[in-house]
Formats: structure tokens, C-alpha cells, sequence
């Protein structure tokens, strides 16, 4: 089941959202699908699995993308590592715990994007482009990421989700 | 006594009968008589129009919109139905409207084109490209231009074998060179963040407006000299630099793309003089090309 999963998502996730998703913006920002569903598989199924769909995600992602750097393909699997790492770390996978490294992963991989670009074309502003798309991007992801979190930990527990009597 | 009494009778009845029979002798005391009548009889009468007005108002209102209720659901239905139709044929309109505009393009332009449909976009925040359903088995290869009929559009940055990634020009990494049309100097055109673009490394005494129009050079890249980039908006004058820069604002709508055409040979067109986008209409006739040669 899990593979079928891992499946459907290398092969549907990156045309849903490049023909689909892109429609859903908040002033022409739309969170990131690829990078939303590597770090959950991080924080939910470990480092491996997080590794190996983030390659081929990433890879996906930067074939129908206008990236010439192919960033995708190392950035995606290594935020999905750093999400496994960090959430192995705690006890309890909290709700603010979650919200938190997606935030920071996101603005992680759209500061490592921002600059790569920027060698490309020097002269952009990085406080325009944080306002512009970096930081707004990392806030869609976080808030889409958790609820997805969520309601995977409601359809299937893991090992993270303890009572709430637990500390973080 | 009593034969004068019946004749007497006789004769009233007679005469009473005369006067009821007569119309305009019957109308009066008739009317008179029938005039109280009608007075004590309309009291009820009302009250009984009244609980008759009711009932028709609640089997009009209540028990006959039973039938009412189904009929406007129909209709609702109906409705909903002719306006899915009438959106898919004005689609169909459009769609047809494009295309016409497209294929009139393609046949007049002086070199060979590809007409491709957008089937997608970049699917990160961080490029401005879209995806052509036509690809390496197309012919489509890397650098080739891509044009609408307003002007141009981007260059194709990534083929697969169906598809291909074009890089638009109002991408920062995008770069083609550009000509001012008015005074000849060129420059290169480059995107902005917020989906601009910017022709750099103007000469400083270059004489460029505010409305002037950006055309291709044809020097470099995938696409002839001519095709329209946008109008100028803005020029920056920086001390201690030795070129202008200025701001265009895009002949094309790059947010509302749908189908595109590849430029597969550019090359036949580089004696071509420069040519100027007719308003609404992008790119000028073919007879328009003739009279400018």
C-alpha cells in the first residue's frame, strides 16, 4: 500500500500541481506540493523513504520545471532528510513542532533557490523576493503541511502521536 | 258583493302584471323592493367571498406550489444546462478565435512555425515557465523562439519527447537581445521580479522614450528581427553607469497563454526591416511585410 502511494505520488503529484494547483494562488503564490509531501514523509515513514521520493520527486518536478540549475533533485530529498532528523528528535510530533520545521525547511529551500538563481542573474533583491514569495510560500506550506499531518495521523497513527498528557 | 271583490282583485292582479311585465315600469319598484334585499343579503355574501378568496389563497400559495416547486426545479435544471452550454460554446468561440488568429499568423509568416498548446506551468513560485505539448518529436529543440501573435513569448529552455519547457521572458534568467525600435539601439532584454522585463546596457546618450517599443534583434537566440517585446514605462539614468536601463512593460499577457507558436527557422527573416505591432492586432499582413520590403 505504501509503495502504491509513493507511486501515485511520483507520477501524479507534479502534474497536479503544475496543470491544477497553480491555479489555486494566494497573490500569485501557491505553496510547493513537492516539498509539502517529502517532509511529511520524512516526519512520517523516516529518512529513507523521505530520500528516495525526494530524488524522484525532485527530479520530476525540476523536468517540468524552467530550473536550468536542476535544484530540485538534491534540495527536495535533503529537506526530507532534515525533516526526518528533526522529528525524530522530539517525542511528540506536536502541532507547533510541525508548523515550525515546515516554516523553516521552506524558507531553507527558497533561501538555497533564491541565491542559486541570484548567480545566475545577480542584482535581485533578497528582501523583495523574501516578501514577494519566499516567506508567504513558507507560511502556505506550513498551515497546508500540518493539516495534511493531521489528517494522516487521524487515519494513521505512528509511533510519533502520544497522549496529550506527554511532553514535547 | 263577492263576484265584485273577485273582479276587483282580478284587475289589480291584472294591472300588476301589466306593470311587471313592462321593463321600464319594473325596474323601480322592483329595485326598490330587491334593494333591501340585497343589503341584508351582501353582509354574508362578503364574509362568504372573503373565506373563498382564502381558500383559493392557500391552494394557489401552498397546495398548488407543490407542482409549482417541481416546475421551477425543472427549470432551474433547464437553466443551469443552457448556461453550461452556452459557457462551453462561448469557450468554443474563443478557442476557435484563437486559433483562427494563430493559423493566419502562421501562414503569413515569412519563416516556418510550430503551433503548440500550453498544457502547463512552472510548477515552482521561483521561474516563469511553461509547458508545450510539442516536443523532441516535433523537431522542437533547446533556444528555439516562441511567439503569440502579440509578440514574443520565451525561449524553450528543456525538451522531452513530447514536451517542452519554455523559459518566458519575463523570467530574470531569461535573456535576449533587444532593439529599440525608434533609435536603433540595442540592448539586452532581461525579466523582472515582478513579471516585467528590463533592456540593459542602452547607450548612455541614447535618446529612448517613455512609449517606445522593444522589438527582437535577431542577432542571437531562437527568434528573427522584429517580433514586438512591449512598450517602455520607465528609464533609469544611474550615476556613474555607463549604460541606460529601462523598464518594459510586455506586449503579451504571459498570464492568460494558451497556445503558442515555436519559431523552428528564424534565419530566413534576419534582412527583414523592423516591424510595428498594430495595435489589437499584434503583428502586421503579409501584404503589410510587402509593402515595408
Amino acid at each position: 500500500m505504501k509503495y502504491l502511494v509513493y507511486a501515485a505520488l511520483i507520477i501524479l503529484l507534479v502534474p497536479f500541481q503544475a496543470v491544477l494547483f497553480n491555479r489555486v494562488t494566494i497573490f500569485g503564490v501557491h505553496p510547493d506540493l513537492v516539498l509539502i509531501a517529502v517532509c511529511l514523509i520524512g516526519m512520517q515513514a523516516g529518512e529513507l523513504d523521505a530520500i528516495v521520493i525526494g530524488l524522484a520527486l525532485g527530479f520530476t518536478q525540476d523536468l517540468f520545471s524552467g530550473n536550468a540549475h536542476w535544484t530540485n533533485i538534491w534540495l527536495k530529498p535533503l529537506l526530507g532528510l532534515m525533516a526526518s532528523l528533526a522529528s525524530h528528535s522530539v517525542i511528540n510530533l506536536t502541532f507547533t513542532f510541525s508548523l515550525a520545521l515546515l516554516l523553516a525547511l521552506s524558507i531553507f529551500s527558497g533561501t538555497v533557490i533564491f541565491f542559486l538563481k541570484s548567480f545566475q542573474s545577480p542584482g535581485v533583491d533578497f528582501f523583495a523576493a523574501a516578501q514577494g514569495i519566499l516567506l508567504p510560500q513558507a507560511c502556505f506550506d506550513a498551515v497546508l503541511g500540518v493539516t495534511v499531518l493531521k489528517l494522516i495521523q487521524v487515519a494513521a497513527p505512528t509511533r510519533h502521536q502520544l497522549p496529550t498528557s506527554s511532553y514535547e | 258583493m263577492v263576484g265584485a271583490k273577485r273582479a276587483f282583485v282580478l284587475l289589480l292582479a291584472v294591472l300588476a302584471a301589466a306593470l311587471l311585465i313592462l321593463p321600464e315600469a319594473s325596474d323601480g319598484p322592483l329595485q326598490t323592493i330587491g334593494r333591501g334585499l340585497v343589503t341584508m343579503a351582501s353582509h354574508p355574501l362578503r364574509a362568504l367571498d372573503s373565506v373563498n378568496q382564502g381558500i383559493d389563497s392557500i391552494w394557489s400559495r401552498y397546495i398548488a406550489l407543490r407542482y409549482v416547486g417541481e416546475e421551477n426545479l425543472s427549470l432551474r435544471r433547464e437553466i443551469a444546462s443552457l448556461q453550461e452550454e452556452a459557457s462551453r460554446l462561448r469557450e468554443k468561440a474563443a478557442a476557435s478565435d484563437r486559433l483562427r488568429e494563430l493559423l493566419n499568423l502562421k501562414e503569413e509568416l515569412p519563416y516556418s512555425t510550430l503551433a503548440a498548446r500550453v498544457i502547463a506551468r512552472d510548477p515552482t513560485n521561483w521561474y516563469r515557465s511553461i509547458v508545450i505539448n510539442k516536443g523532441q518529436d516535433d523537431g522542437i529543440t533547446v533556444d528555439m523562439g516562441v511567439m503569440t501573435p502579440t509578440g514574443a513569448v520565451g525561449r524553450v529552455v528543456k525538451v522531452q519527447r513530447q514536451l517542452a519547457v519554455v523559459l518566458l521572458l519575463i523570467d530574470r534568467n531569461n535573456a535576449v537581445t533587444g532593439l529599440v525600435q525608434r533609435t536603433r539601439d540595442e540592448g539586452i532584454v532581461e525579466g523582472t521580479e515582478k513579471g516585467l522585463a528590463w533592456i540593459k546596457y542602452l547607450p548612455l546618450l541614447s535618446n529612448v522614450k517613455v512609449g517606445d517599443i522593444v522589438i527582437t534583434s535577431g542577432m542571437a537566440g531562437g527568434f528573427p528581427r522584429g517580433l514586438p517585446i512591449g512598450r517602455i514605462t520607465r528609464i533609469e539614468r544611474r550615476e556613474a553607469e555607463l549604460f541606460l536601463s529601462a523598464e518594459i512593460q510586455p506586449e503579451t499577457d504571459f498570464g492568460r497563454l494558451e497556445e503558442v507558436l515555436v519559431i523552428t527557422s528564424p534565419r530566413e527573416t534576419t534582412n527583414l526591416p523592423s516591424l510595428v505591432p498594430v495595435p489589437g492586432h499584434g503583428l502586421p499582413s503579409a501584404k503589410r511585410l510587402e509593402e515595408i520590403r
